[in-house]
């Protein structure tokens, strides 16, 4: 691949709540098994991008806990590899990521001592699998400046949390708002970009002598008329879990048979790093209905419609109903739980209930489990 | 101290499970193959030198274990090692016996210059600490340790029975006694001082099928040297007949297992293929059993254990049966007391476990207490019937079937693998 990849994973969002609290969004746990990072990383891996570099910032030790090893997605090798960066001092700069473009313009050594002609940038909380080998054929072949991966806004969805293009017949992009209050069109950038390294790097340094900071602000959209800037439309699952709606969303997808069999059993796969856990275990009286379940559970009570992470314990005579229960959950019994998201490594006590009334509710009881 | 773990067997007394498989590659408990245990053990117990010898069938075992790195046994000095027999100047055999296989690889041992060796075998499920072990091997100067376990004074002519002093020193040894004088019985877990080991291996060259509990351990004991029994209390069990591998994983499942695979402490490694979570759907019925990640069910299951990436259509049932990775199960199969292994594919509506309990034709010793058993990558087609002590295997269409109907105690084998 020509290519090195660049994963933004620094940013927090207020639209995630609690559930932002102990982790980076680039962390959050999806479809039982998986982070959110996963996707991205294994769509580099499978597209044969060899070196990848994340950047993180807000809550970066959970996501550097999960990329402590490289070689769950291959990138242990001689060449290439893995690479996570924080902020860093230099005797040039004391600041924090203060933006999109400032990350960059802060890794820009980095980016200058890469061979690779291309640069993929993705940011790390995008759910999807994506070629990106046929991405910079498209960005090859439409000679393009940037290539930013576009899709149809799913109906219903929220436009204000999105940048949104508008393209000519020939896929340039004219028009392009971030976060608008009205919408211009109904296609969305998925914040994946293909460009040229040495264009990156000219790009970044500019933004970087003007103060500018933000790639989407200060290079798209203030650039869409003097460079060629293209979208490469994609039609297959993306979705994106920057907020808490979109986030139980995202993870009641995997309930669909046609999402499952596209990420879990259609190739390439999606990697993630291995706990070692026995299966799932159902004990006499459990009852599952309509449901993921990971390993390392055991299963005593009634689960229907929900997704069930890692070494979760249900207890007797609980009703889980419609519930996103994050690792290592310990739910007592006769708890009754429905609409929630349960944080992870709460232990909920027995006999207690919660019902999310409008969209999920974020259980965060932090139980201490031996005292029970 | 560095282990060598014989794992050349083939266990014929598992039939056609072991069919085109060494024995410990065999799937255990839903996720697991049989030599993950001792190689758990090994890591666990702070052991990072691993032999592993192959002979029978070994590319099953050989991809699982790779470099070792599921059991953190990718390391820069030491790690897993596989070794085959080979190829050698002069007289080249195979292994024949546990002690010789040993012995074709003296030289591995001596590049590390260990002060102990740990012999263990590729087939038993248990936890065990074999630092402790080492510790009272050391405690008490003992040359040879073996790890016993008391049974059943009723069983214990079925097994090798050491005798021992009040200190634990060895005085006798009975193999399979009609009257034994103890219920101690060997593990076939020993701990040697390495020039004992050397020594012993070194003279008994020449000894046809070398094994350790016939020749090298009484050669040991002839010679005068301090042998120790060091009592092992927990959890063992040697899954050497279908009936004890199945009730080996029956037991997995029982609320609280005597076998607790669930504890943070001394986990079990494995080599995952399979991530995503399993799925139950709607209509899906589950008690009492083990499921492992990946896998789809649609219909019902009791008292079973079922691998990664399996799937159960609707309708299907499958009771008391242990179903290995990436099997499929048709709409409105029934299984009952069925070893599925892996890669089966079992048509819609066909039934298993059917019928009166005969004993099977051929091999009665094997496929016997009631279960059907069903070969790797086995066709079996919709809407036939499979009755107890069975063995089926290959691509089966409905014309080997008798009226769709294979009787209690025959044997189907179109893979040409039952001799």
């Amino acid at each position: 691949m020509r290519a090195v990849g660049i994963i933004l994973a620094g940013g927090n969002s207020y639209r995630m709540k609690e559930l932002s609290n102990k982790r980076a969004i680039a962390a959050m746990p999806i479809a039982g098994s998986y982070r959110s990072i996963d996707f991205a990383l294994s769509s580099m891996s499978n597209s044969h991008v060899q070196k990848v570099a994340v950047l993180t910032q807000y809550n970066s030790r959970s996501l550097n806990e999960h990329l402590s090893s490289s070689k769950w997605w291959d990138f242990g090798r001689k060449q290439g590899g893995l690479f996570v960066f924080p902020p860093m001092q230099t005797p040039d700069n004391s600041f924090w990521y203060r933006g999109t473009a400032d990350a960059l313009h802060q890794n820009l050594n980095w980016l200058k001592d890469c061979h690779e002609p291309y640069v993929i940038i993705a940011p790390g909380d995008g759910i999807y699998k994506l070629d990106f080998n046929k991405v910079l054929e498209y960005h090859i072949a439409k000679k393009a400046d940037v290539t930013v991966v576009c899709r149809e806004l799913p109906a219903g969805e929220d436009v204000t949390r999105f940048g949104l293009l508008k393209m000519n017949d020939d896929c340039r992009i004219e028009q392009f708002e971030e976060k608008p209050m009205a919408a211009i069109s109904s296609t969305i950038s998925c914040g994946i970009y293909v460009v040229r390294r040495r264009q990156l790097i000219e790009l970044i340094e500019r933004c970087g002598q003007e103060g500018r900071f933000d790639f989407v602000k200060d290079v798209l959209i203030r650039y869409k008329d003097v460079k060629r800037i293209y979208g490469y439309r994609i039609t297959s699952y993306w979705n994106n879990i920057a907020s808490v709606e979109s986030y139980y969303r995202t993870n009641m997808d995997f309930l669909k048979p046609e999402v499952r069999d596209y990420f879990f059993r259609q190739h390439p796969d999606v990697y993630t790093k291995i706990d070692d856990l026995p299966p799932a275990k159902y004990n006499p009286g459990c009852e599952v209905k309509n449901s993921l379940i990971s390993s390392g559970s055991i299963i005593n009570g009634y689960v229907e419609n929900s997704v069930l992470f890692k070494d979760v314990f249900v207890g007797e005579n609980c009703v889980v109903r419609n519930c996103v229960i994050l690792n290592s959950v310990y739910i007592g019994d006769n708890v009754h739980l429905e609409n929630c998201i349960v944080e992870s490594r709460n232990t909920i006590r027995p006999n207690k209930s919660y019902i999310g009334e409008n969209g999920p509710y974020i259980v965060t009881e932090s139980g201490d489990r031996y005292l029970l | 101290m560095i282990a060598m773990l014989l794992a050349g067997g083939q266990g014929s007394r598992l039939g056609v499970l072991t069919a085109k498989v060494a024995k410990p590659a065999v799937a255990f408990g839903g996720k697991y193959r049989i030599i993950d245990f001792p190689l758990s053990n090994c890591i666990n117990s702070g052991i990072d030198t691993v032999g592993v010898l192959t002979q029978y069938q070994p590319l099953r075992l050989n991809t699982h274990i790779g470099i070792g790195i599921p059991w953190d046994l990718d390391r820069n000095v030491g790690g897993v090692t596989v070794l085959p027999p080979y190829e050698q100047s002069g007289k080249t055999e195979w292994y024949t016996g546990t002690a010789n296989a040993i012995y074709q690889n003296l030289a591995y041992m001596e590049s590390y210059n260990p002060d102990y060796v740990l012999i263990l075998s590729g087939d038993h499920i248990y936890k065990m600490d074999y630092e402790v072990m080492l510790e009272y091997h050391k405690s008490h100067h003992a040359d040879v340790s073996i790890a016993v376990m008391p049974v059943p004074m009723q069983e214990a002519s079925r097994f090798g029975i050491v005798v021992t002093d009040d200190k634990g020193h060895i005085t006798e040894f009975q193999e399979k006694p009609e009257h034994p004088k103890s219920n101690l019985a060997s593990m076939g877990i020993y701990i040697f001082n390495w020039s004992v080991l050397k020594e012993s291996l070194m003279t008994l060259s020449e000894q046809p099928n070398c094994d350790f509990g016939k020749h090298v351990i009484p050669y040991c004991f002839g010679k005068g040297e301090n042998l120790v029994a060091y009592e092992y209390n927990g959890y063992w069990k040697d899954v050497g007949t279908l009936g004890s591998y199945w009730e080996a994983n029956m037991e997995l499942i029982d609320i609280i297992p005597e076998f607790n695979l669930y504890e943070e402490f001394w986990k079990i490694y494995t080599k995952n293929d399979i991530i995503p979570p399993q799925y139950i759907s709607g209509d899906a019925r589950i008690s009492r059993s083990l499921i492992g990640d990946g896998t789809e069910i649609e219909g019902e299951v009791m008292n079973s254990v079922i691998g990664c990436g399996v799937r159960i259509g609707k309708g299907a049932v499958v009771r008391d049966s242990i179903v290995m990775q990436g099997s499929v199960i048709g709409d409105g199969a029934v299984l009952d007391r069925t070893i599925l292994a892996e890669n089966v594919s079992v048509g819609a509506r066909a039934v298993l476990g059917v019928g009166e309990n005969v004993p099977n034709r051929i091999k009665p010793n094997v496929y016997s207490f009631g279960l059907a058993v069903v070969g790797e990558n086995t066709v079996i087609p919709a809407g036939v019937r499979i009755g107890k002590n069975t063995a089926v295997t290959g691509l089966t269409v409905l014309e080997d079937y008798q009226d769709g109907l294979l009787a209690s105690g025959e044997t189907l084998d179109k893979a040409g693998v039952v001799s």
